[in-house]
């Protein structure tokens, strides 16, 4: 069933039952729905609606000298705009989505792959690789921070043991991005892997066999069978962790804080920094409002995607 | 034929070769926080350095981090029980508003339903995350800044879980809630009595998301409940990093606490977890 689809359609009930449905329909009073749907609703529109319109408004504030509040219009987004830093904490952004969200799907789906095909103890195995999705990401910061401590670490213990020289991994300018890429996809894999098995447990069996008659090799059954089959969910978990990663925050906040030197500024960090750290809540909404306009659009996106394949399958 | 099976057999060893080193990297870690856990503090950083079957495998285990971190003045206990009771309220009042929803979306037809379900797809397209810093405003302003109410209110209504439940509740044959109508009952008594009880594994599903998410929840709670009063869990760990040799073994202890949490709730309900998601992705 498609994501937005049977809403418009009331019942899901096939043409010839409309009567019956009708009559069925007819003993529901005017105000049962809202009454239903009334503390969802209001949760959502005060939670989760309303602070966008707080972060819009509130980005054209700013403070005077004496603590008062008041209207600057677009001063906070001139300011971001002049202000090298908040470009290149963007770009940085950018950066860090182009090379950690190809790799998680790359890597999810090398793992589907190979723990695709039910044999002896693959539960066990597809188990190990969701576990550390459970592991918080405060856990999981705190954990790969110690693993890949430069010089208590376990990695570079073991790195020692195979004569290879010790790594600075998050305390070195080229290696802390790298290293919160590692920690993330550590974490994420699992999660989006999930995905993706399921998208290869709906491609019909009948058509590798038929290619296998074929005489199809196994890396032309996974170019012209599973790719294209798989388009769906890939694109599913593209968008998914994208808006993901465009909201790392707690590594970030726990390990590297931003540094070093600015290597790993990411942009939610930079809106925490502003608002908790320089106590400028209007340019810290500013730069909120920017990554909620940069999501909306990934949400436009994903919802046209769905909208697409709604139609193609009538 | 017998070098293409023989092939076959090889290919199939290097692929639970592959399997095994891939399970072992996404294992270790895990390991290695619950096994330092249990070791004294002094002990835990001597053994990386020096890679030994110690490493591994340690020869002295000590319950001494557990019991410092649940003896006061550590605020341990009070992080837990904040997080338990703020994920418990959570979970069963987010259960109830959510499925109402759910099950109107399912069940009913009236005038506005297209674009409220599309403000409950978006709301759960748009992550939490990126609301945090005006959330943070907004609660402050309704003076509710640093009190269980901020951290319980905005995880109430959440679109995923009412699209599970509309999503579930739209697949049962309209002839059961008819039957019920016929005999009498009211809307209420049909969600009640029919649709809730059918609805197990969502109901399952829901408590354990909606759970899960105030437990691994960090941004949020590190911006509006940070003091010792209301700190939840994973804010209370990451206070105790410091660098000092000795707590070192507390940090271990309170991060294997949780970790263990989450992780035996997910390995006892994995089948339904994993079929949610999914059909949260493209059902």
């Amino acid at each position: 069933m498609p994501a937005t689809g049977s809403a418009s359609r009331p019942l899901d009930l096939p043409e010839v039952e409309e009567d019956a449905a009708g009559d069925f329909m007819r003993t529901q009073s005017r105000v049962t729905p809202y009454l239903f749907i009334l503390p969802a609703l209001l949760g959502l529109i005060a939670f989760r609606i309303a602070p966008i319109g707080v972060s819009l408004v509130g980005s054209l504030t700013g403070q005077t000298l004496m603590g008062e509040t008041r209207f600057v219009w677009l001063k906070n987004y001139l300011d971001l705009v002049a202000n090298p830093a908040f470009w290149s904490s963007l770009g940085l952004t950018l950066i860090f989505n182009l090379l950690i969200n190809p790799f998680q799907i790359a890597v999810a789906l090398a793992l589907a792959l190979l723990v695709f095909r039910r044999t002896r103890g693959i539960d066990l195995i597809r188990t190990t690789y969701f576990l550390p999705m459970t592991v918080s990401i405060g856990v999981a910061s705190i954990l790969w921070n110690l693993l890949l401590d430069p010089s208590l670490g376990l990695v570079n213990g073991i790195f020692r043991k195979l004569g290879i020289p010790p790594q600075p991994f998050f305390t070195g300018a080229s290696q802390a991005m790298p290293s919160l890429i590692w920690l993330a996809t550590w974490k994420g894999v699992g999660y989006w892997m999930i995905f993706l098995l399921a998208g290869l447990n709906d491609i019909p069996h009948l058509l590798y066999e038929a290619a296998e008659i074929d005489g199809a090799r196994s890396f032309a059954r996974f170019r012209y069978i599973t790719l294209p089959l798989m388009k769906r969910p890939i694109a599913f978990v593209l968008v998914a962790d994208t808006v993901a990663n465009f909201l790392f925050f707690a590594p970030v906040y726990l390990i590297t804080r931003g540094g070093p030197m600015g290597a790993t500024n990411l942009l939610m960090f930079t809106a925490y920094q502003s608002a908790f750290t320089y106590g400028n809540m209007g340019r810290s909404l500013a730069i909120s409002t920017t990554i909620l306009l940069i999501i909306a659009a990934f949400a436009c996106v994903e919802l046209k995607f769905f909208r697409a394949e709604e139609q193609s399958y009538g | 034929m017998a070098s293409g099976r023989r092939r076959a057999v090889l290919v199939q060893l290097l692929r639970y070769l592959l399997m095994i080193l891939i399970a072992l990297l996404m294992f270790l870690p895990i390991y290695w926080l619950l096994i330092s856990s249990v070791q004294p503090a002094k002990t835990i950083f001597k053994f990386t350095r020096d890679i030994t079957w110690d490493t591994f495998i340690p020869r002295v285990l000590t319950w001494e981090n557990y019991q410092y971190i649940f003896t006061p003045p550590s605020n341990f206990p009070r992080a837990l029980f904040n997080t338990l009771f703020v994920g418990g309220t959570t979970a069963v009042f987010g259960l109830l508003i959510n499925s109402l929803a759910g099950f109107a979306f399912a069940i009913f037809d009236f005038k506005g339903k297209s674009i409220l379900f599309a403000v409950v797809l978006a709301t759960f397209m748009m992550p939490f995350e990126s609301i945090v810093i005006p959330l943070y405003v907004l609660i402050k302003g309704m003076g509710l800044f640093d009190t269980y109410q901020a951290l319980i209110f905005p995880a109430l209504a959440n679109g995923l879980i009412i699209f599970l439940f509309r999503q579930f509740l739209a697949g049962i044959p309209r002839g059961l809630f008819e039957a019920a109508l016929v005999d009498g009952a009211s809307w209420l008594q049909v969600y009640c009595r029919i649709a809730l009880p059918l609805a197990w594994p969502v109901i399952v599903t829901a408590l354990l998301m909606m759970f899960n998410q105030i437990w691994e929840s960090f941004f949020w709670p590190l911006v509006a409940a940070p003091t010792p009063e209301h700190v939840l869990i994973q804010i209370e760990i990451v206070r105790n990093i410091n660098f000092d040799e000795a707590i070192w073994g507390r940090l271990f202890a309170s991060s294997a606490v949780a970790t263990l949490v989450p992780m035996v709730l997910f390995l006892s309900m994995q089948k339904y977890y994993v079929r949610s998601i999914v059909s949260s992705a493209f059902k």
